[in-house]
């Protein structure tokens, strides 16, 4: 049996006494400091204990908040308590236990016959003491009593209640214990869901350094039975950042972004760092390196895709001015990929990085970007199929220092809505506006907002994570395509589809350029070709499986971020036949048992077939 | 020239941001530390950026022993007046007499209804504080008999109970910037509680401002003197050189605020800006000299 022994602190203490009682009962090793604040408010009494210590949980019986009323002068409001509770977590940790449900009574000075009887009901004991002695003989009857203790924080069974079967969640190693949330746990409201997704995992591990996540990945390891998210930013469309009962690997706290060397502009970045941050870093060099449209969204998983954005079309994807990677594969051996070290694992990290390993540190070379040209623009289109074809050929002959992406929705019977976002790599206000006209010509402008900024400052436009996390909900379904140019074929069937009103979001984000300087065999992302990567998202799968198959006949590939399917052939379509091979290769040699498996898994049967 | 003869009082007015929470826990420990009289803390319990004030001063009074600690100021409508008044007396037994109460009728009403609060109007919060300052000293008064009845236009009890009484006579200052709210300052509370910055017409509108509390003071049978004038100062910074009020050399600040006190009667200043060696500096350079300053020509 595995006692857990703690104390009472009574009201009628000074507050001093409490305060040293309950440091006392900490540095002994006691598990629980109960207080019944007598007159006291408990939430304060409680807060002030937390404040006073520093590890110890702290337990206190709280009446949950009334339905508030204005005009009570007692009654507090449910939406401050939960901020409150919030708060408490943020501040002391999430060490406050609120049910006394989860504690149980012994007499004072107990004999080990009391301590047995009371332990009996597997709760923590707790007893009423009220100078240090008292303290110091519990902790002795403690060492004497104890049987084998689980690693980590203490939790009580109200939240061992929550866990799910199949996880040994009293075997998670000892560097991940501290960090860990499990579904009982405060903080699992701020992990569990993703930007657009919400998610039930059953165990959140959150490694901060290479030998943490080759921990993690042991503990995954011996939990094949059930789903595998890797989650950096957990911005991810695609939904393979959080799941329904299986495992989450967070890397979301490696976020530090470091310059290596001004000469030649190389940076190292946390792949839990957001864009938005590496935009905020770089800034002050004069310098910024292109990621997708949204600040929002974590470095690890956009890096190790692609990564298609404003500033693609001059400097190319995020991932051709990768220059190494520090990484940890599923057998937990932590190693560095470049153009000398690991080649082969370097090229498939470039595009197919989910199924080799985690990525804990990316090398860039970044550029000198000025001062750039942002746009916001918001037309009516009569005829959206019109549209999308002057569109396409604006945006494919634009100059190189102009990426502009076109989303529009459902059509109205007004006419459709197309939000165009745009950015001109120029400081120069005359060639920004040069390069826009055109673009506003498209239909009739409602809104627009251009403004001379920083790369910075088009990042910044997206909140901050923040300690409360995602709370996304539901399932969101998104496919995607790329497209070797904008026909007339494509217009019409993109407008068929449009008009079908199924899809509720349809993106076209311009590539070519710098793009397409890259040889498709350079990196595992091979569709150096495509002039525009296609989003369509709708409200159901197969409402918008049957729409999308209106321009699937003109699809070439698709980009992994935007595709939420699970379907094994949403693999072949990412990668070309020669690269597929070449993956099969390196995953035989890097993943052999398939440990990443639940993200675009390239499937080793085929090859051993 | 107004000045009303309070000891004089140096303190901070702290951002309570959730994004890096042990920050602001170190801010109150900087005080704590560096001997400044009081740090305080907005209190905006819409704004999910924020952490929870009254959490986070009840976690930042164990982390302290010396300074004193206060909301900057309360929501009324997000904190109901017997349960805040309570929580106060708690904590101020807990962390031995230093904790103060600043309170506001309420603002960003938006966010208030968002949570679930009563959106009032100006002329209605002004009874409404008043009614909560009542609320509030009924709950700390343990000595009358009887429970605490109050059949109020925005407040109703019947017969709550009295107590915790605080450690020490606990101050209530209000946030008050228009005439009737000012007046109520004057008549019901313990001290003034500005931001400079939102008081419209700046500092040039001060003596009116004292005016209109001195008049509601007397008018309540009190002497002007009842009611201590504090200032939150947000634009701060030292600068070698001479820019604007409280920007500029340490010489200057000792200089701005001895006016501040000798021709505006204001005699607590808590500066804003979120930055230790600021505080420190100001606790450390400033505060002696003003005290000093003052003291000569008083």
């Amino acid at each position: 049996m595995t006692l857990e022994l703690g104390v009472v602190l009574d009201p009628a203490l000074p507050p001093a006494t409490m305060a040293a009682l309950a440091q006392r009962a900490e540095e002994a090793g006691l598990d629980m400091v109960v207080t019944n604040p007598g007159d006291l408010d408990p939430w304060t009494t409680a807060t002030w204990l937390l404040g006073s210590t520093k590890s110890i949980p702290i337990g206190v019986a709280l009446a949950p908040v009334a339905t508030p009323d204005p005009r009570d002068p007692e009654a507090g409001y449910p939406s401050v308590a939960g901020r409150a509770r919030d708060s408490l977590d943020l501040l002391a940790g999430a060490r406050l236990i609120t049910d006394p449900s989860a504690w149980t009574l012994a007499p004072a000075d107990p004999s080990p016959a009391d301590l047995e009887r009371a332990a009996a009901a597997n709760l923590p004991v707790v007893v009423p003491a009220s100078t240090e002695a008292e303290v110091d003989r519990l902790a002795r009857l403690l060492i004497e009593h104890r049987g084998p203790r689980p690693t980590g924080p203490r939790r009580t069974s109200s939240v061992r209640a929550k866990r799910l079967p199949g996880i040994a969640y009293d075997e998670v190693p000892a560097s991940l214990a501290e960090t860990a949330v499990e579904p009982g746990d405060p903080a699992y409201r701020t992990v569990r869901s993703t930007y657009l997704r919400g998610g039930r995992p059953g165990l959140v591990l959150r490694p901060t350094t290479p030998p943490q996540v080759a921990d993690a990945l042991a503990f995954a390891d011996r939990h094949r039975h059930l789903p595998l998210g890797i989650r950096s930013g957990g911005h991810g469309v695609s939904g393979r950042s959080t799941n329904n009962g299986g495992l989450v690997i967070d890397v979301g706290g490696m976020n530090t972004i470091e310059v290596l060397d001004t000469a030649t502009r190389r940076v190292r970045i946390g792949p839990g760092a957001t864009w938005k941050q590496v935009a905020a870093a770089l800034d002050p060099y004069g310098w910024a390196l292109g990621s997708g449209d949204y600040g929002g969204v974590g470095v690890g998983g956009l890096a190790t895709a692609g990564g298609i954005g404003y500033l693609s079309r001059k400097h190319g994807l995020t991932i051709d001015h990768l220059v190494a990677v520090e990484m940890v594969l599923a057998d937990g051996s932590i190693v560095r990929a470049d153009r000398e070290e690991n080649p082969d694992l370097f090229w498939g990290v470039r595009g197919a990085g989910a199924n080799l390993g985690v990525v804990t540190a990316f090398e860039f070379e970044v550029y000198e970007v000025a001062e750039v040209g942002s746009a916001q623009l918001t037309l009516v289109v009569p005829d959206i199929e019109e549209a999308l074809l002057r569109f396409g050929e604006m945006a494919a002959e634009a100059p190189r220092d102009t990426t502009v992406f076109l989303v529009t929705g459902r059509p109205r019977p007004e006419g459709s809505v197309i939000q165009l976002y745009g950015l001109v790599d120029s400081p120069d206000p005359e060639v920004i506006v040069e390069r826009l006209t055109p673009f506003a010509s498209l239909g009739a402008l409602v809104q627009q907002q251009v403004i001379l900024a920083h790369y910075t400052d088009v990042m910044n436009q997206a909140h901050d994570i923040g300690p409360d996390g995602h709370h996304g909900h539901g399932e969101p379904h998104a496919r995607s395509g790329l497209i070797p140019g904008l026909t007339s074929e494509f217009a019409r069937d993109a407008a068929q589809l449009l008009r079908t009103g199924d899809v509720y979001f349809f993106q076209l984000r311009t590539m070519g350029g710098a793009i397409a300087d890259v040889d498709p065999t350079a990196t595992a992302f091979a569709h150096r070709n495509a002039a525009f990567q296609i989003t369509a998202m709708g409200g159901g799968t197969e409402a918008l499986d049957t729409a999308w198959s209106l321009v699937q006949p003109h699809l070439e590939g698709l980009y992994l971020s935007f595709e939420t399917t699970r379907s094994p052939e949403r693999v072949a379509d990412a990668f070309p036949p020669a690269t597929l091979t070449r993956l099969r290769e390196l995953k035989q040699r890097f993943d052999p048992t398939n440990l990443f498996r639940d993200n675009f898994n390239i499937d080793l049967s085929e090859m051993n077939r | 020239m107004t000045d009303y003869g309070h000891d004089l009082l140096f303190g901070t007015f702290v951002t309570p941001s959730a994004q890096s929470p042990q920050k602001v826990v170190d801010l109150a420990v900087t005080a704590d530390r560096a001997g400044l009289d009081l740090v305080t803390f907005q209190d905006h319990p819409y704004q999910p950026a924020f952490l929870d004030t009254w959490t986070l001063i009840s976690y930042a009074a164990a982390r302290t022993s010396r300074v004193h600690l206060a909301g900057n100021v309360h929501s009324l409508p997000l904190r109901p007046p017997a349960m805040l008044a309570r929580a106060v007396a708690s904590l101020d037994r807990l962390s031995d007499g230093r904790i103060e109460l600043g309170i506001g009728a309420g603002a960003f009403w938006d966010g208030i209804e968002a949570m679930g609060g009563r959106r009032l109007t100006a002329a209605q919060g002004v009874t409404a504080l008043r009614e909560a300052i009542g609320i509030i000293r009924e709950v700390w008064d343990v000595s009358t008999r009887g429970g605490i009845h109050l059949d109020g236009e925005f407040y109703q009890v019947d017969g709550a109970k009295r107590g915790p009484e605080p450690a020490h006579d606990v101050p209530i200052w209000v946030g008050s910037y228009k005439p009737k709210m000012l007046e109520l300052t004057g008549a019901y509370a313990d001290g003034w509680l500005p931001t400079l910055e939102y008081i419209e017409g700046g500092l040039d509108s001060v003596p009116g401002i004292n005016g209109r509390i001195d008049e509601a003071a007397a008018a309540a049978g009190r002497s002007p003197g009842d009611v201590r004038r504090l200032l939150n100062l947000m634009n701060v910074s030292f600068q070698p050189t001479s820019r604007a009020l409280l920007n500029g050399p340490v010489d200057q600040w000792v200089e701005d605020l001895a006016g501040l006190v000798l021709e505006y009667g204001f005699s607590t200043f808590l500066i804003g800006g979120d930055d230790p060696a600021v505080a420190e500096r100001f606790a450390a350079e400033v505060a002696p000299q003003v005290r000093e300053l003052v003291a000569r020509e008083r």
